[in-house]
């Protein structure tokens, strides 16, 4: 084949694929935003109480998805609070301390550890429960905490390989110029390698944002009920977005009720565009304030 | 039967080579490099490309030891407060805050200006604000950027043209006031007029540090260095300059 006819091929596909992907995730905003868009009003948040008290805790929501929004905020920071520090340190190890043969076994169990189902993690997550139930003589139930724990064991592999290949896929001039000037390993990691790659760790953490936001299975089976109200405590039971949109799938009584479901994907939607929209102004500020500022 | 590698001794020398041997895995990178480097004065190595030029300059600050599968055999002495000290005695960090490098290509860290070159001394824990100002702006008005740039320092090193981003990594290098320095071809980016500026001041520098420079235009070593050095198949021989 002639390489013109060739590159103009190749150039289709690759439009064809990008527009059958834009295509679909228009259609799946579209459909979401037609059933749904009816719904967002205060009260599918905030039911019948006044919205000052529902936020000030003063009066508690019973039937609108306020719970779940603060249940399902709480556990994504939890997990992700979790998961980022020991991910971006598991990261650095592999990156930059682990030998060779150690290294490619490790980040062959991490890329094993991405691809397990969640609802095994969750599996685990429960497992863990009993455990703990029975250690602590009957005082721990399913909740907050060991949902937190399960997610940021799913979403840890995420992040360790994207720190890890951010910081590996760095030029060999950067990781040599500091050197050249007096920097130790340290100063080297630390000053230039984890500044220089901070944006492609920031979107591994997003991406963990993303699927502790969205993860079902593993909370079904470690804490989410579905009227557990404002979590009060790590240790106590939750409500959550995604849990709440599988349970009204499943067993919804009528047409308005199915479309506050619908509602309650256009919100965990707008709940992930926030989080997003803030790591990548994070991403902003502190490169700004690390890097550039005299 | 090869012939014994020539040894170079002037009679003041600030770095001493012994016996120097270079391997990269199974290859022999240099063989039996003996020779001694005046101090304060410019030592040009010149050779075709891929005979170990830069890999003899990183034997001078032992930054070869970044990089996996390279060994080399052989001793490397300086001599720093009158008294020569085999480098492997040093921590490295200490040693390559002595012996400054500026790169064939150049490097500016993912930072802005003014941290690019403050940066050394941020490592010394000498970024005292008003004494790091002042270093920094030495350096810069040395290396003749320091009108360029003196309105924009905390914009991005990146972005700047590679003459300048050359001229950055030398203000980078000489903000320690270090004692030797070696410069990979550090004129290969840079236009003809900004490269005489900086042949210029290396030619002013030789009164303070010890410079060794990889050069491939020869009439630039006539220019300022004061000898020459030739590596062809890992041995390096005096010429003429």
């Amino acid at each position: 084949m002639k390489p013109g006819r060739l590159h103009r091929l190749f150039t289709a596909w690759a439009w064809t694929a990008t527009l059958v992907l834009v295509t679909a995730m228009a259609i799946i905003l579209g459909f979401l935003i037609s059933r749904g868009w009816h719904t967002l009003t205060p009260s599918l948040i905030f039911g019948e109480a006044p919205i000052w008290e529902a936020v000030t805790l003063v009066r508690p929501v019973f039937d609108g998805l306020f719970p779940a929004l603060a249940g399902t905020l709480a556990l994504v920071l939890t997990a992700v609070a979790l998961a980022v520090p020991l991910g971006i340190g598991a990261g650095i190890f592999l990156a930059e301390y682990c030998p060779p043969k150690p290294k490619a076994f490790f980040s062959l169990v991490f890329d094993i550890l991405a691809g397990i189902p969640s609802i095994v993690v969750g599996l685990f997550g429960f497992s863990l429960t009993i455990l703990l139930h029975q250690l602590f003589g009957g005082r721990i139930y399913p909740c907050l905490l060991i949902s937190a724990i399960s997610l940021a064991f799913l979403v840890l592999p995420y992040i360790i390989r994207t720190t890890q290949l951010s910081l590996q896929g760095l030029d060999p001039a950067v990781r040599l110029t500091a050197l050249g000037l007096g920097a130790t390993k340290f100063q080297n990691i630390v000053h230039v390698l984890v500044p220089a790659s901070f944006s492609h760790i920031l979107s591994g953490v997003i991406l963990a944002v993303g699927r502790c936001a969205e993860d079902t299975a593993v909370i079904m089976l470690t804490g989410a009920v579905a009227a557990a109200g404002i979590p009060k405590s790590l240790f106590s039971g939750y409500e959550a977005l995604p849990f709440y949109i599988y349970y009204i799938s499943s067993q919804y009584a009528d047409d308005a009720e199915l479309a506050r479901g619908y509602g309650a994907c256009l919100l965990l939607l707008a709940l992930c565009l926030t989080l997003f929209g803030l790591a990548r102004w994070l991403q902003r500020r502190v490169s700004q304030r690390i890097l550039y500022r005299p | 039967m090869t012939n014994p590698a020539p040894h170079i001794m002037p009679a003041d020398p600030k770095i001493r080579l012994r016996d120097i041997c270079f391997f990269f895995g199974n290859t022999r990178i240099l063989n039996q490099v003996n020779v001694d480097i005046p101090e304060n004065r410019i030592t040009a190595v010149t050779g075709p490309s891929g005979q170990g030029k830069s890999t003899l300059l990183s034997c001078l600050n032992r930054l070869w030891e970044e990089t996996p599968g390279a060994r080399m055999t052989g001793n490397v002495d300086i001599r720093f407060n009158d008294r020569f000290q085999d480098i492997r005695t040093l921590p490295a960090h200490q040693l390559r805050q002595k012996v400054g490098t500026v790169f064939q290509v150049p490097t500016p860290l993912p930072m802005s200006i003014y941290k690019n070159v403050a940066f050394p001394l941020k490592l010394q824990g000498k970024d005292k604000e008003r004494e790091a100002r002042h270093r920094v702006e030495e350096a810069l008005k040395r290396t003749h950027l320091w009108q360029e740039v003196k309105d924009r320092f905390d914009q991005d090193a990146r972005a700047l043209s590679g003459g300048q981003q050359q001229r950055l990594c030398m203000a980078r290098a000489l903000v320690l006031r270090p004692q030797v320095l070696l410069l990979d071809e550090p004129t290969s980016s840079l236009d003809p007029g900004a490269g005489e500026r900086i042949e210029a001041l290396l030619t002013e520098l030789k009164s303070q540090c010890t410079i060794l420079l990889i050069s491939h235009y020869m009439d630039q070593v006539a220019r300022i260095a004061d000898q020459r050095l030739s590596l062809e198949q890992g041995r390096l021989n005096p010429t003429p300059l």
